[in-house]
């Protein structure tokens, strides 16, 4: 019974007790609790460990597999290494929610049915806006907002899609669908909107530059990652997801090139690492499944250790824009070495942990014959070096010196990426403890001299080319600017729109009741003398004699309940 | 320039050597030296390429370069398209904001 109990609980419960807490106490809770789950995670036997039946429906909330596994696992050692980060934070407000949103997901991940699924996805939402709020200022709160009301309506598609999916096939099991009916595809889009899909994902771009130091870091490893698993879950092998995945790697990285704010190139960067992971989705294959759960995996610690690394920067200079900064390797050397762990692993050079991941997806794709999504993906790969692997290290610590002398990151950031960098390392090394916990059985070698030079090439041609654009003056320079992208329709074409009509109704309603409300006053006015409260109407009424009529009827009502 | 001040940590000393004079063009030349060990490296083994293209030599590097320019100079194009002022979205977007003070730690090297 406790052993099978709901991981999600586990979170939940130590979300009640923690703002109860001092500040060393919740400090400890947040450490400790991550590790209790992961634990609890990988000793999980297999199958569908937790029923309830809800209004006739049969709620499923712990099936545990080999896919939903390798997912718990991975958010709760994100969850252990996001607290650790995020060791200075004093407020009681955020420790909660971190602890409200990594259960979620993890509740989500084990979810067996769509409204379970639902309740967790909602969960996800609502936690996670509280990280972006922290931040305390109307920008923060107006940014986390949008998030919201975006998160929130990706959840309101999600049960209107069950509901339908219900209507249609009797049963509310989260099993592999496949899209055609309007259930179908509600929940499709629904993860879509998730999983930050082509013009569906700039609610990413724009909240996670707006949240706290340490709340961008939690936010980058549970939401999109749970639209993946929930996408592998549901729509394996859909054709769809193989081009809506390659332009997902396609367009950020163009963005992300001219973007000022580190955090927001990260963001982009994110959005172009879903795209891989959704075509290897879109494949379908169970070594397809494999590339997208494994990337998951390090993607997540890897996105992490760059966030936690632009997060110090901020945390110690106040600002994490491009022509801001520079030349901080001086004071700030170990931030930087793990930085440039992070941009080796995302940039895929062998060795680190982007390269054990992203060729199983890549070589799946050539397997499968999709030759102008491999080299889309290949394309991309190049561009992730562009503005991942070189932008984000080079133009905060070394390029131009900004005169900035920050100090090195407190202890606890510098162990959190320590721990993150080592096992970026690690996976790149030694691969096969990862392989071993993926859904399907691994049948791949990444170390041949053919991938291993291959990759080396693109690579350092790459990186050459860089040298030479930098050199001539042809890279594009570090401005303070912003750039449009679709959220660009809702924030100024929509607003615009929406307050335009709003002026219209509100210069016709005025119109109207100034028609209506000379002869509607008086006509109310009238009643009010004649029945209201204080009118002649009301005066013979007192409040006794309708207790006793009430009294009277339930009375009457008794007596002809006994005698029929 | 830093004079009277702690001297920098151990490793940001070690990582100065970036910025002496010539230090750049040393790397630049060693990734050169690199790029061309890895293009003889193509034809020291049999290549088994999914597509015939792939197993041409240098094929990575050619596409890498190649496309990463093409990248650089497509950004390029956009940004004159999708520029705008940092105040574009008021105060509705933290762009234009400092982060909050009391949050952060910021301290200086030598403090």
């Amino acid at each position: 019974m406790l052993e099978t109990l709901p991981t999600a609980f586990l979170y939940i419960a130590a979300a009640l007790v923690v703002p109860f807490l001092p500040l060393m106490g919740r400090r400890l809770v947040l450490l400790a609790l991550p590790v209790l789950a992961g634990w609890q995670v990988w000793n999980l036997p297999e199958g569908m460990l937790w029923h309830l039946t809800f209004f006739g429906l049969d709620l499923e909330l712990m099936r545990v597999d080999r896919l939903s596994r390798v997912f718990g696992l991975i958010f709760s050692l994100a969850a252990f290494l996001g607290n650790l980060y995020a060791w200075h934070v004093k407020d009681r407000v955020q420790p909660v929610a971190a602890l409200l949103y990594a259960g979620s997901a993890i509740g989500a991940v084990f979810a067996g049915d769509l409204l379970t699924l639902f309740f967790y996805w909602e969960g996800t939402a609502i936690a996670s806006a509280f990280l972006i709020w922290a931040r305390g200022t109307k920008a923060a709160f107006d940014t986390g907002m949008r998030y919201l009301i975006i998160q929130i309506g990706s959840g309101v598609i999600l049960v209107t899609g069950a509901v339908l999916y219900y209507l249609e096939t009797g049963g509310i099991a989260f099993e592999h669908m496949t899209l055609g009916s309007p259930a179908t595809w509600l929940i499709f889009i629904s993860f879509g909107i998730k999983c930050a899909f082509p013009l569906m994902h700039n609610w990413l771009q724009d909240s996670y530059p707006a949240a706290t130091v340490s709340g961008t870091v939690i936010l980058s490893a549970f939401t999109t990652k749970l639209a993946v698993y929930a996408l592998a879950r549901g729509f394996a092998g859909t054709e769809i997801l193989i081009y809506i995945g390659a332009i997902m790697t396609l367009f950020p990285i163009f963005f992300a090139e001219i973007e000022n704010d580190l955090r927001r190139v990260l963001a982009y960067s994110l959005n172009n690492q879903l795209g891989f992971m959704v075509v290897g989705i879109g494949i379908g294959t169970e070594m397809a499944l494999n590339g997208t759960a494994s990337h998951a995996f390090a993607h997540i610690l890897y996105k992490a250790l760059l966030f936690m690394s632009v997060g110090a920067v901020l945390h110690r200079t106040g600002t994490s824009k491009a022509s801001e900064l520079g030349g901080l390797y001086r004071t700030m050397p170990l931030t930087t070495v793990f930085c440039l762990v992070g941009a080796a692993s995302i940039s895929a050079f062998p060795l680190f942990s982007g390269f054990v991941t992203k060729s199983l997806i890549l070589d799946q794709a050539a397997s499968q014959h999709h030759v102008f999504v491999w080299l889309i993906l290949v394309f991309a790969s190049a561009g992730v070096l562009s503005h991942s692997g070189i932008k984000i290290p080079f133009f905060a610590f070394f390029a131009h010196d900004s005169g900035k002398r920050p100090k090195e990151a407190p202890l606890h950031m510098l162990l959190a990426m320590g721990i993150t960098a080592f096992l970026c390392v690690f996976i790149g090394v030694y691969p096969e403890p990862l392989y071993a916990i993926l859904p399907y059985e691994v049948d791949f070698q990444p170390y041949t001299m053919g991938h291993v030079v291959g990759q080396m090439q693109l690579l350092c041609f790459a990186l050459l080319a860089f040298a030479f654009l930098y050199r001539k003056g042809i890279h594009p320079p570090e401005i303070r600017a912003i750039n449009l992208d679709f959220d660009w329709t809702y924030r100024r074409a929509g607003a615009a729109t929406l307050a335009y009509l709003w002026a219209v109704a509100r210069a016709s309603g005025a119109y109207l009741s100034g028609l209506v409300s000379g002869w509607a006053w008086g006509v109310f006015n009238r009643f009010q003398y004649s029945t209201g409260p204080e009118g002649r109407m009301a005066q013979t009424w007192p409040t006794g004699a309708m207790v006793m009529w009430i009294a009277i009827l339930l009375g009457v009502t008794l007596a002809v309940n006994f005698l029929s | 320039m830093d004079k009277n001040r702690k001297p920098f940590p151990l490793l940001g000393r070690m990582l100065g050597w970036v910025d002496k004079p010539g230090s750049a063009m040393r790397l630049v030349y060693a990734l050169g030296a690199l790029c061309l060990v890895l293009f003889a490296l193509d034809f020291t083994f049999t290549p088994h390429g999914h597509f015939g293209f792939e197993t041409i030599p240098g094929f990575f590097g050619v596409y890498g370069f190649v496309m990463f320019t093409a990248l650089i100079l497509a950004a390029k194009g956009l940004r004159r398209l999708v520029k705008r002022p940092e105040d574009y979205y008021g105060d509705t977007a933290v762009d234009t904001e400092d982060y909050p003070e009391e949050l952060l730690d910021k301290v200086d090297y030598d403090a």
